[in-house]
Parts: structure tokens; C-alpha cells; sequence
């Protein structure tokens, strides 16, 4: 019997007034193994990672290391206890060397002073370590990826990790890549580290997986032993079995003709979309895990992405160079991130409003601007003061009416949604699928990225499935079943309707 | 987040209201407060001719500082303006002493300020490297060019016509007129001001500095966008170096060293925030006789150059402070 480097027991953490984002979880962690962490989006990972590197502190419960009661209220305290997160963002500072960065908070020093030989020793140690073939002179910004996936372990090792945390390193990785980081993480494993290793893919875990927990609705499921677990266990734990199903709303069937036709997209980080089409009044949702190519599709339809595509709109081909050319053949992009993206937050309702609208006139008239913008927010029921109000002041929901009024006054004819829902209360996403679909019912064609399945499931005509930066299977929702689509959401099968 | 207003009594919005225009224009305030101060100090301040004067001295800086606001308005800045202003007063003193007529000379003169702001702008946009070092590059080399131009030697001998157009009195009302260069400020302010307020670009100027992906994603030509401001800022320059030269009678390749950070500091000043996306030009007219106000102040009391630079310093100190402050309180930070 191996001895528990990590014990977890009743971990909570409650967000006020009352959310909450993990509720009694627990888990352990038994020297030298690769444990894996399952879950869902909004399964609670992030939270459950954060709580045991110190970046969050739990509201209840209890952690121990290697049988010590700890309780960290700064990061630095967890990796002081040997608990080493490498996230998926490396935070590496790309301008220093690998040596520096090794150090990077504990540098070694003499007499006060940093003492660059042994640095270097020692950073030279922890690189073989992990079997590293470039120098700790380096420029950790001349890396490749995986190399500085390597420093990052290496940086865990100075610190003597007894436990590494690796969030979805797989995510940035070629297949190549990933085999030698695999390769290290044996070596270290052999060596007494454990690892707790996040993924969506299920193969991975396979591969250097040796037990697995998996993760819903913020508690911790079930611990298995990944060898003699069939994937259809794992799955089903990640679902559940009483899941609540959402009602399917009843949609016309889609009669318009094709608007858009992809026959081929490619661009960069793996992207390779095919045979893609949309009706005019059909809403298409697209679907798949964090990654997998959905909003890199869209700002590719867009012209706010490079890309290789043979598409055609409307018959006519279509090859946007900017957003300005998409706009002008008629789309519209909601962006995932509205605030960053969307909309310029210091600036009155009505000119974000009207700010795709007004491109191509000389004068911009406030008056007729707002009269253009008072109509459209209120079709979508928008709650606001004053047309001249700034939008830093509304709600998340009426922000993103804000972002949908840009495309309804412009007349898009095919507006691209993603994450439309995201930060919006029950009644906001009502509201605005309820407006999805007006908008389809006006002949618009609507693509929905959203990584709520439910929402797409009961709004939609069309689920497409995304996975590693492919359109993998295709989906009716009418005759389909929620969990089929799930599994090959996770599992990455290939399925036309 | 904030939720909307909708459910207060419109009492209680009209007062906020009235509040936030206060915040907002709080510029002209501290303006006020400091012109009654000075007309407490000294019973010269407050006599026509002081005041024509002000507009005056004012009026180089201010033109430029005009500029400064559109580049500042989307988050950059142009160092280049001072030397700009000269390389532009030598060029039209050089081409008058030539023979050439006043007219074609100023156009030239406008023209090459509007393409050295045009360059900088293009750089920024296309190579996406920051302003603020371009416009370095670009304060050192149009001040060599400008030395170039002569070699370093001083442009006399101008038309007497060329005079005329800085320093001929209009009279405004009976008792008061002002000179050519402080109504040409003014104009040029209310036309800035007029552009910003009125016009889609002036619109997509506020849209940029604000959040240039969102105004990307909204179909904006944001690269487009900052080519022009740059472009406004030199063709500003280039009507400070010929209202500079029109009021000196001669062309001096050493004029108006510093002058990018003067125009900087009024726009600032002016409560035009660095990060882009808010001000305008009403505060930058205000900053810009603000701090002329200051430096009449200091030379009606008899007090030397070194007390103003002092309390100058201070002074925009106070006011970003006052301006952060302001932002805290509207839960900006």
C-alpha cells in the first residue's frame, strides 16, 4: 500500500451570497502517481485546483500533506509545502533565461548576494531531470512550447515538488510534444512525485493515467483505477444519470436556401473545418470542449482571423480579408467576451449601438443615431436609463443586448453568437434565445458556440459536435439524445446525421 | 456590476446628473478659480490687453495641443509635435525668402507637416510598434532635417505680409479685440471639437482609444484611424511652426524645444485619460489657458521662469490625482 502525499476531505468553497463552486470534495494522492481529474465545463476543476494551490482558500475542510494538517493563503505557501502548479498559461517570463526563471522567487544566494554558479548547477540538475535537451542560458521565449512546458516541470522540481499539478498541458501540444512530456512525467513519477493531471481526453488519461477522479456539479464523483474502467463508466460518471433534461423547444423546419457553405476552412492551431452549411432562419449550434476550435471558426467567418477557406455566401464566393468585409456581406459577430471585445464600456449605449451603422456616412448625427437605438432595445427589452447612459453601467445581460442591438440596427443577415449566455441569469438567456429565434424567423441565419449543451439542445436546429479544431459529427436534436452528443463531445467520434 | 437607473425618482437623476457634468468638466472650475485668483493678485490681469495677449502666447502650444488631443484620444502619443512645429516654421521661412508667394508657401508647408505626421502613423499601424517610440525617432530626425535645411542658420528677411497673419487686431466688441493667431486658436479649436463631436470619424476616434479590438470587431479601420489622427497632429504642427515664424519675423531651427511635452501635459491636463477613449477638446482649450494664465501670473508678480516650472509641475500633478481620484470613486480603477 503506497502512503497519500495529498489527502483532501471535505473541501467547500462557497462564493457569495450563495454559490457554490465545490461542495465536500475529496481526494488522495498516493506518492508517485499519475491521478487524473475529470470533469465537465463548470464541474468545478478550476476551483478544486485552485483551493489546493493556495490561489483560493476553502471555506470548510481539510488538507494534508504527506500528514500534515495545511492551510495556505498564498500560493507561495503551497509551493513552500511542495505543491506545484504548472498552469496551462505558463507563467514563464518569456524575456529571462531558463536558469532565472527556475529560480524565479528563490534565487540561491551568498552573503546576500545571488549566486549565479549555483544557479546554474542546479538549474542544469533539475533539466536533466526532466531529460531536457536545451541549456539553462536559454531564452525561455526562444522555446518551443513543450520546452517550456519542461521548464515549468523543471521550475516545480527546485522547488522540490512533492506533488505537480498540470492543467490541460495536452491543450498546446503537438502529438510528438505530448509523448515527451509524458516521458518525463514516468521518469518523475518513478521517482516518487505524483502528479495530478487535468484533461478533457479521455485517451490521454489512458495513456499515463494510473487512477482517476472525476468531477460533477462541484463534488467529487468517484476515484477509479483507470486500467479495467471501461469509458462508458467514466462517462457516465461525468453526466450522471439524472440528468435534467431541458424541453426542446418546437422549431419550424428550416425551408430557406443555403446562405453559407464551407467546403474547406483551415488556419492556424489545427483548425480544418469541411463541408459546413447553413440555411437562411436556421440556428446551428456548435458545440465541443475548451479548445476545440469553436470561437477560432467563427473569427475565421469573420475576417478577424487568419484563414485558408473555400467558402461561398449567398452562392457569390466569399473570402473576408477584415471584419469590415464580413460586415459589408451581411455577418455579425457577438464575441465571446463582451467587455474586452464588444463593447467600449466608457462610451453611451447608443453609439456602440450604432457603431457598425454609422461606417460608411461623414456626419454621425446623435439624434437620429439614438432614434435608431431606442426601437431595437426595446424589441429586445433591454433595461437601461438613458440612451446616453454608458454601458460600464448595465447589467451583464443588457450589455449584451447592447451587443446584439449592433447587429440587428447594421441588418446582419447572419449573425455569429459565441458564448452569447455567458454570465447571463435564467431570464437574460431566455431573453435572448427567445430573440435567436425571431431573428431566424426573419430568415437570419444564427451560429451558436456555446459550451451549454442544454441551451443549444433546446434552441437549435442543428448541433454540430467540434473537436481538436474539427466539425466531427453532426447532429438533429430533434431525434437525438443529449448524452449521445456528450459522449462525442468527450470522446471525439466522427457521426453525420 | 451596476445596475440600471430605471427605479430612481427623476429628481434624484437630474442631481446626479448635474453632479457627473461637474465631475466631468471639472477642468473649467479650476479654471475659473485660478483666473479669479490672478485678477485678485494683480489689477493688470483682468484688462483687454492682457488678455489678448494670453490668447497670443497661448496660441502655438495650443494648436498643437489640439493635435496632441486626437492621438492621445486613441491611446498614443505623438513626441514628434516640437519638432515638427520647427522643421515647418523653417520650411515656410525658408521657401518666403526664396520669393515664393505666401499662399503656395503655406500649402507646402501644411502638406509636409500633415506627411511627416502621415509617416509616423503609418509605422505605428502597420508595423504595430509603439507611438511613443516612432515619435521619438521622429522628434531627432525632423529636428536634424530642420537643421539640414539651412544649416543650422537662422531664416530672415519675410515678407512684412507674412507678419500680418499672427499679429493684425480684430476688434470682437467695442474695448476688447484679440489677434489673428488667438482667433485662428479659438477656430481651430471649435472646428477640432465640431470634427470629434460630429462626425463618424471624430466618433471612431473616441470608438479606437476606447477598446480597439471592439472597434476592430465593429468593422472600424482602426489602422486607418490612427494614420489620420497622426496625420491631424502634423498638419497642427505645421500651423504652430507658421504662426510661430509669422509672430517671430524669422525662421529659428532651435524654436520650440519641449514643446511636445507642454502640449502633452495641457492635454492631460484637459482630462483627456493616456489610455485613450476619453476627453476632448474643450479641455484641452481650458488646460492650454490654464496654464498660460499660470505663467501671466507669475510674470505680473515679478516671479522668475524656475517658481513657474515648479508650481506648473505641481499643478498636473493635482489634476491627475483629482482625475484618478474621480475614476476610483466611479469604480473605473
Amino acid at each position: 500500500m503506497m502512503e497519500d502525499v495529498l489527502r483532501i476531505e471535505r473541501l467547500s468553497k462557497r462564493f457569495p451570497p450563495n454559490i457554490v463552486a465545490l461542495a465536500d470534495a475529496n481526494i488522495s494522492v498516493r506518492k508517485g502517481e499519475v491521478h487524473c481529474l475529470l470533469g465537465a465545463n463548470g464541474a468545478g476543476k478550476s476551483t478544486f485546483l485552485k483551493l489546493i494551490a493556495g490561489a483560493l482558500s476553502p471555506s470548510a475542510g481539510e488538507m494534508r500533506v504527506d500528514g500534515h494538517k495545511v492551510s495556505f493563503r498564498a500560493p507561495a505557501e503551497a509551493a513552500a509545502a511542495g505543491i506545484s502548479m504548472i498552469y496551462q498559461e505558463l507563467d514563464l517570463v518569456p524575456q529571462l533565461t531558463v536558469a532565472e526563471n527556475l529560480f524565479l522567487g528563490h534565487p540561491p544566494q551568498r552573503f546576500g548576494f545571488l549566486d549565479k554558479r549555483t544557479r546554474r548547477d542546479r538549474a542544469k540538475e533539475a533539466l536533466i531531470r526532466v531529460g531536457a535537451n536545451f541549456s539553462p542560458e536559454d531564452r525561455v521565449g526562444s522555446l518551443s512550447i513543450a520546452n517550456q512546458q519542461l521548464t515549468a516541470i523543471a521550475r516545480s522540481l527546485t522547488r522540490d515538488a512533492k506533488v505537480i499539478i498540470m492543467d490541460e498541458p495536452s491543450a498546446a501540444l503537438s502529438e510528438t510534444e505530448l509523448k515527451a512530456v509524458f516521458r518525463v512525467i514516468r521518469e518523475l513519477t518513478a521517482q516518487g512525485v505524483a502528479i495530478l493531471y487535468v484533461s478533457h481526453r479521455l485517451g490521454e488519461l489512458r495513456e499515463i493515467g494510473d487512477r482517476v477522479t472525476v468531477l460533477r456539479g462541484g463534488q467529487t464523483i468517484e476515484t477509479f483505477d483507470v486500467e479495467g474502467t471501461p469509458d462508458s463508466a467514466l462517462v457516465e460518471a461525468i453526466l450522471g444519470r439524472n440528468r435534467t433534461l431541458v424541453e426542446r423547444r418546437q422549431r419550424p423546419p428550416v425551408t430557406g436556401d443555403v446562405l453559407l457553405k464551407v467546403d474547406r476552412l483551415t488556419a492556424a492551431q489545427g483548425l480544418d473545418i469541411r463541408d459546413f452549411e447553413l440555411r437562411r432562419g436556421e440556428i446551428s449550434g456548435l458545440t465541443g470542449l475548451n479548445g476545440s476550435g469553436r470561437t477560432s471558426f467563427l473569427k475565421a467567418l469573420f475576417g478577424a482571423e487568419l484563414c485558408e477557406a473555400k467558402m461561398s455566401l449567398d452562392g457569390r464566393p466569399y473570402r473576408p480579408k477584415a471584419p469590415r468585409d464580413a460586415i459589408r456581406a451581411g455577418l455579425g459577430l457577438v464575441p465571446e467576451n463582451r467587455k474586452t471585445e464588444g463593447l467600449i464600456l466608457d462610451a453611451p449605449i447608443y453609439r456602440n449601438a450604432t457603431l457598425p451603422a454609422m461606417q460608411g456616412n461623414f456626419l454621425a448625427r446623435h439624434g437620429e443615431l439614438k432614434a435608431k437605438t431606442v426601437p431595437v432595445l426595446k424589441q429586445l427589452s433591454t433595461k437601461y436609463g438613458a440612451p446616453e447612459q454608458k454601458v460600464i453601467q448595465l447589467s451583464g445581460g443588457n450589455q449584451q443586448k447592447v451587443v446584439l442591438a449592433k447587429w440587428i440596427i447594421k441588418g446582419a443577415s447572419l449573425l455569429l453568437l459565441d458564448e452569447p449566455s455567458r454570465g447571463l441569469d435564467i431570464g437574460a438567456k431566455a431573453d435572448l434565445y427567445r430573440l435567436v429565434e425571431e431573428l431566424a424567423a426573419d430568415g437570419a441565419a444564427v451560429i451558436v458556440a456555446s459550451s451549454e449543451l442544454e441551451e443549444l439542445y433546446a434552441a437549435c436546429d442543428t448541433i454540430w459536435v467540434f473537436h481538436e479544431g474539427r466539425n466531427i459529427a453532426r447532429f438533429d436534436p430533434a431525434i437525438t439524445n443529449q448524452d449521445t452528443i456528450l459522449k462525442h463531445q468527450i470522446l471525439g467520434e466522427h457521426h453525420h446525421d | 456590476m451596476t445596475d440600471t437607473v430605471t427605479g430612481a425618482p427623476p429628481m434624484q437623476r437630474s442631481g446626479r446628473r448635474l453632479i457627473d457634468l461637474a465631475i466631468e468638466y471639472n477642468f473649467i472650475f479650476i479654471f475659473l478659480v485660478v483666473v479669479a485668483i490672478a485678477a485678485i493678485l494683480s489689477p493688470n490681469f483682468m484688462t483687454p490687453t492682457n488678455i489678448a495677449n494670453l490668447f497670443q502666447q497661448a496660441a502655438v502650444v495650443g494648436v498643437v495641443a489640439i493635435g496632441m488631443t486626437f492621438v492621445i484620444l486613441t491611446g498614443n502619443i505623438d513626441l514628434s509635435v516640437g519638432s515638427v512645429v520647427a522643421l515647418c516654421g523653417m520650411l515656410v521661412a525658408v521657401l518666403l525668402a526664396g520669393g515664393m508667394p505666401i499662399l503656395p508657401a503655406i500649402a507646402i508647408t501644411i502638406l509636409t507637416g500633415a506627411a511627416a505626421g502621415a509617416t509616423i502613423g503609418l509605422i505605428t499601424a502597420l508595423a504595430e510598434v509603439p507611438s511613443f517610440i516612432v515619435s521619438l525617432a521622429g522628434l531627432v530626425s525632423f529636428r536634424g532635417i530642420t537643421y539640414l535645411l539651412t544649416d543650422g542658420v537662422p531664416v530672415s528677411g519675410l515678407p512684412p505680409s507674412f507678419g500680418a497673419i499672427s499679429s493684425t487686431m480684430i476688434p470682437l466688441f467695442p474695448g476688447a479685440q484679440i489677434s489673428s493667431m488667438g482667433l485662428i486658436f479659438i477656430v481651430l479649436c471649435i472646428a477640432a471639437g465640431a470634427l470629434l463631436r460630429f462626425t463618424v470619424f471624430g466618433e471612431s476616434v473616441y470608438a479606437t482609444g476606447g477598446n480597439a479590438e471592439a472597434a476592430r470587431l465593429s468593422g472600424l479601420p482602426t489602422k486607418r484611424i490612427l494614420v489620420l489622427v497622426f496625420t491631424v497632429s502634423g498638419i497642427m504642427s505645421a500651423l504652430g511652426g507658421i504662426l510661430l515664424t509669422s509672430r517671430l519675423r524669422i525662421g529659428q531651427p532651435t524654436a520650440a524645444q519641449g514643446l511636445e511635452l507642454d502640449a502633452i501635459a495641457a492635454v492631460v491636463l484637459g482630462g483627456t485619460s493616456l489610455f485613450g477613449g476619453r476627453g476632448g477638446v474643450l479641455g484641452t482649450f481650458f488646460a492650454v489657458m490654464l496654464l498660460q494664465v499660470l505663467r501671466n501670473i507669475f510674470n505680473l508678480l515679478g516671479l522668475g521662469s524656475f517658481y513657474q516650472m515648479t508650481v506648473t509641475g505641481l499643478i498636473i500633478v493635482a489634476a491627475i490625482l483629482l482625475n484618478r481620484f474621480i475614476d476610483i470613486r466611479r469604480g473605473r480603477a
